[in-house]
C-alpha cells in the first residue's frame, strides 16, 4: 500500500513548499549579513536578555510572593496582544523577509510571505520589550514554585499572539486594498482610540482588560498548576491561527496596494522656485518623507499613540516630559538611521550636482530633526489635553527636553546613516529602512538613551531649581552637536560619501 | 604657420578607482575633444560607468590625473559639476519627486535663468510634458533614462556624459537622445557615450574607445566598429 503523500492534498503541499521556501529565503538573507560576527553577538545578547527576563526576578527578594502585578497580569497579556496587532498593523501584515522589489522576481507563495512576517515579528524592539516584561512579570508572580509552568505559558501566549495579531494584521491589510478600503480602516481606528481614550479617561479600561478571556490564561500562572493542557490548547490556537492567517495573506497579497501607489503615482502640481539651495533640497527631502507610505503610517502611529495613552491616562507635566524621547527616538526608525537612503537611485543625479555637501547634510539633517519634532508636538499637544496649564519651569523643562533629545536622535542618526547605509526604497509599507536584525540593535540603543536621557531630565524638572536643567541639557548638546559635527566630516570626505551614495543607489 | 594646440575637455592619464578589494579602474588614459562625441564601449564590469562616475565627480580617482575643462575633478568636484550633465546608469531618479522637481532642484542648483522654457521643450521632446508633475517612482524604465537625458541636457553643459542612454528606450526616445546627443556636439560640447549597443554608439559618436578588464584596450574612429568586419573587430577586443 503506498504511504508517500498524495498527490490531491494540495493544502498539505503548499504549506509544505512555504516552509521550505522559507528556509530558503532566511538562508539567503542570513547569507548577506555583511557583519556576521555582530549578528551573531546580537542573537546572543537578545538570548541572554531573554534568560535573564525569565530567571532574574526569581533572584530578587519577595519573588512568588502575591504582588499588585498577579492582580493585572491578565490585562498586561491582552496588552501584548494589543501591541501585536498594532504592529502588524502598521507594518501593512509584517515585515517582509526580503524587499518587494527582489522579491517580485521570484515565485514567492503567499503562505510563505506570511511566515516570513511572523518569524520576523519578534525583532522589533517593542515586542521584544513586552515579551521579557510578560516573562520578568510571570517569574515574579510564581517564583521558582511553579516557574517552569508558568514560563511555558507566558511564552506559549507570546507566540500564540502574535500568530493572531499577524491575522488581524492581514484582515486590515485586505480591507485597506479594497475601493473604499483607506477610510474604512482610517474610520475603524478613529473610533477605536476614541472609545480606547474614553474608557482609560473613565478608569474602566484596567477592568475591561482584566475581565479578558487573558484572565484564564493568567490564573493558569497564579495557581502554578495546570500549565500543560494551557500550553498544549495555546499552541494548537497558533497552529490555528498561523494557517487561517494565510487566507486573508493571500487575499491582501493578490490585491493591489492602493495606498502606496496613490501616493506614489501622485501629481504634484509646480512651486515657486525657493530662494536657497537649502531650501531647495529641504523640500526634495521633504517630498521623500511625507509621499512615503510607511513614513506617513509610521509617523500617524508613533504621534498619536503615546498622545491617546497620555490623554487616557491624564498624565501630568513630569511625566509628559518623557514621551518626546520615545516618539522621537521611534521616528528615528522610519528613515532616520538610513537617511541617505531617502534618493534611491537617485542618489547619483543628485551627486553630480553643483552644492557643497556640507549643505546637502544640512538639509537632510533639518528635514529628519523637522519630521521628529512635528511628531512630538503632536504627542504633546494631545498629552496636554488633560495635563493642564504648564507652570514656566515645565515649559522651559519640556522645550529643553525636546531639543536634546532631538538633537541626540539626529546625531546618532546621520552618524549611522553615513555609516552603513544600505539600498533601501521604502515604498511598501512593510519595507524597513535596514535588515531587521540591525533595526532591533538601531531602536534598542536609540529606546535606552533617549529614555534615559528624558528621565533624567523629568527628574530634574520636579527639583525646587529651575535652572537645573538647562543647565543640565549643555552638555547634552554640546555632546550630541560634536557627534553631528563628526557625522558631517564623514559625509563630507569625497571617498565616505561616494561610498554610501554608490551604496543607496545600488 | 602651425597649427594651435588642441587641449581635450576631458583628459585622463592613469585612472585608478579601488573600491576596498576591487579594482573597478585599471589604469585607463582618456581623451575627448569638445565639439565631438566619444563612445565608451566595453562588457559588463569593464569600468565604463566607474568612469564616468569619476567625470562627473560623484567618485574620486583612487589614483591618476582626470582633468575636466582643465580643473582637477579631485581638487575641485563642484566646479566640475557645474561644467558636466550626467546621466547615470542605474535611475538616476529622486523616487518620490516628479520631473519638474528635479528640473528645480537642477535649475537652482546651477544658478540657470530663464529655464523653464527650455526645460518644457526638453519635456516635450522626450514626450515626458504630461507626467512633469507626477512622481517618478512609477514611472517605466525607458521613461526613467529618457528624463535623466532631460536632466543632463538641461543646462547645455560643456561636457555631456551619457550612462547607458539608449537601454529600455522606444525608437522615439533614443531619436530624442540622438537630437541632444547632435546638439550638444554642434554647440562645442564633448559628448560622452557609454553603451553595450554598438549600432547606436557608431550613430553618435565619430570616436569610439574600448575598455577591457578596468583598463583602455583601443581608440579608433567609431566607423571602424560598423558592419560585420567592424563586429568582428570589436569582439575580438572584448575576448
Amino acid at each position: 500500500m503506498p504511504t508517500a503523500r498524495s498527490s490531491t492534498d494540495p493544502l498539505a503541499a503548499g504549506w509544505v513548499r512555504a516552509v521550505a521556501d522559507l528556509g530558503h529565503l532566511m538562508r539567503f538573507r542570513a547569507a548577506t549579513v555583511r557583519r556576521p560576527r555582530t549578528t551573531a553577538v546580537a542573537v546572543l545578547v537578545l538570548l541572554g536578555v531573554t534568560l535573564a527576563a525569565s530567571v532574574g526576578p526569581l533572584l530578587v527578594e519577595g519573588a512568588g510572593s502575591g504582588t499588585v502585578l498577579e492582580d493585572h497580569l491578565g490585562a498586561m497579556l491582552a496588552g501584548f496582544l494589543v501591541l501585536a496587532i498594532a504592529s502588524s498593523m502598521a507594518s501593512g501584515g509584517g515585515r517582509e523577509l526580503v524587499p518587494r522589489e527582489q522579491a517580485a522576481i521570484h515565485p514567492i507563495d503567499h503562505r510563505t510571505e506570511h511566515l516570513g512576517a511572523l518569524v520576523l515579528a519578534p525583532l522589533n524592539f517593542a515586542w521584544l520589550l513586552q515579551a521579557w516584561l510578560l516573562l520578568g512579570v510571570t517569574a515574579r508572580i510564581t517564583g521558582s514554585d511553579g516557574w517552569l509552568g508558568g514560563q511555558a505559558v507566558a511564552a506559549a501566549w507570546v507566540v500564540c499572539a502574535t500568530a493572531l495579531a499577524q491575522v488581524v494584521g492581514w484582515l486590515v491589510e485586505t480591507v485597506r486594498r479594497t475601493t473604499h478600503g483607506i477610510a474604512v480602516v482610517r474610520t475603524v481606528a478613529v473610533v477605536l482610540a476614541v472609545v480606547g481614550v474614553g474608557l482609560q479617561a473613565t478608569h474602566r479600561l484596567l477592568p475591561l482588560l482584566d475581565a479578558l478571556p487573558t484572565h484564564h490564561l493568567a490564573d493558569a500562572i497564579t495557581v502554578r498548576d495546570g500549565a500543560r493542557p494551557v500550553v498544549l490548547a495555546l499552541l494548537a490556537l497558533t497552529a490555528a491561527a498561523v494557517v487561517a492567517g494565510a487566507l486573508p495573506a493571500g487575499v491582501a497579497l493578490r490585491r493591489t496596494p492602493r495606498e502606496e501607489l496613490k501616493v506614489e503615482s501622485g501629481s504634484h502640481p509646480a512651486r515657486s522656485l525657493p530662494s536657497s539651495d537649502l531650501a531647495v533640497l529641504r523640500r526634495i527631502d521633504r517630498g521623500s518623507v511625507w509621499r512615503s507610505v510607511p513614513m506617513r503610517r509610521g509617523l500617524v502611529v508613533l504621534a498619536l499613540g503615546p498622545g491617546l495613552v497620555a490623554l487616557g491616562g491624564g498624565m501630568d507635566w513630569t511625566e509628559v516630559l518623557v514621551l518626546p524621547a520615545l516618539v522621537v527616538s521611534g521616528g528615528a526608525l522610519l528613515f532616520g538611521v538610513n537617511a541617505w537612503c531617502l534618493d534611491g537611485r537617485g542618489a547619483l543625479w543628485r551627486e553630480s550636482l553643483p552644492v557643497e555637501p556640507g549643505t546637502v547634510f544640512a538639509a537632510r539633517a533639518l528635514t529628519l530633526a523637522e519630521w521628529l519634532g512635528s511628531a512630538a508636538v503632536v504627542t504633546i499637544a494631545l498629552a496636554a489635553l488633560r495635563a493642564g496649564v504648564p507652570s514656566a519651569v515645565e515649559v522651559l523643562a519640556l522645550a529643553t527636553t525636546m531639543v536634546v533629545v532631538t538633537l541626540q536622535v539626529v546625531a546618532v542618526s546621520m552618524s549611522w546613516s553615513g555609516r552603513r547605509p544600505f539600498p533601501v526604497q521604502l515604498s511598501s509599507a512593510r519595507a524597513t529602512p535596514a535588515p531587521p536584525i540591525v533595526m532591533v540593535g538601531y531602536s534598542a540603543r536609540l529606546a535606552v538613551s533617549t529614555t534615559l536621557t528624558a528621565m533624567l531630565f523629568s527628574a530634574a524638572a520636579q527639583t525646587p531649581a529651575w535652572w537645573l536643567v538647562p543647565v543640565m541639557a549643555v552638555p547634552f548638546l554640546l555632546w550630541s552637536w560634536v557627534r553631528l559635527r563628526r557625522a558631517r566630516g564623514w559625509w563630507v570626505d569625497a571617498s565616505q560619501r561616494a561610498r554610501v551614495v554608490v551604496a543607496v543607489a545600488a | 604657420m602651425s597649427q594651435p594646440a588642441v587641449h581635450p575637455v576631458i583628459d585622463v592619464r592613469g585612472l585608478h578607482v579601488r573600491f576596498g578589494e576591487v579594482e573597478a579602474v585599471a589604469g585607463i588614459d582618456l581623451r575627448a575633444e569638445a565639439g565631438h562625441a566619444t563612445a565608451l564601449l566595453g562588457r559588463n564590469g569593464a569600468g565604463k560607468s566607474t568612469t564616468m562616475r569619476v567625470l562627473a565627480g560623484v567618485v574620486p580617482p583612487t589614483a591618476g590625473s582626470v582633468l575636466v575643462g582643465g580643473i582637477d575633478v579631485a581638487a575641485d568636484p563642484v566646479a566640475v559639476k557645474r561644467r558636466v550633465g550626467y546621466c547615470p546608469d542605474v535611475g538616476g531618479l529622486v523616487p518620490r519627486a516628479t520631473p519638474w522637481e528635479h528640473l528645480q532642484l537642477a535649475a537652482r542648483l546651477r544658478r540657470l535663468d530663464d529655464w523653464e522654457v527650455r526645460a518644457r521643450d526638453l519635456l516635450e521632446r522626450f514626450e515626458l510634458g504630461d507626467v512633469a508633475h507626477r512622481v517618478t517612482s512609477g514611472f517605466s524604465h525607458g521613461m526613467g533614462r529618457r528624463l535623466s537625458v532631460v536632466l543632463a541636457a538641461l543646462h547645455e553643459p560643456e561636457v555631456l556624459l551619457l550612462d547607458e542612454p539608449f537601454d529600455g528606450v522606444d525608437p522615439l526616445g533614443v531619436e530624442a537622445t540622438q537630437a541632444v546627443i547632435e546638439d550638444a556636439r554642434a554647440r562645442g560640447a564633448s559628448v560622452l557615450v557609454s553603451t553595450h549597443l554598438r549600432d547606436l554608439a557608431i550613430q553618435a559618436c565619430s570616436t569610439a574607445v574600448v575598455l577591457r578588464g578596468g583598463a583602455q584596450v583601443a581608440a579608433m574612429e567609431a566607423d571602424e566598429l560598423s558592419g560585420e568586419a567592424g563586429a568582428d573587430a570589436y569582439r575580438a577586443l572584448l575576448d
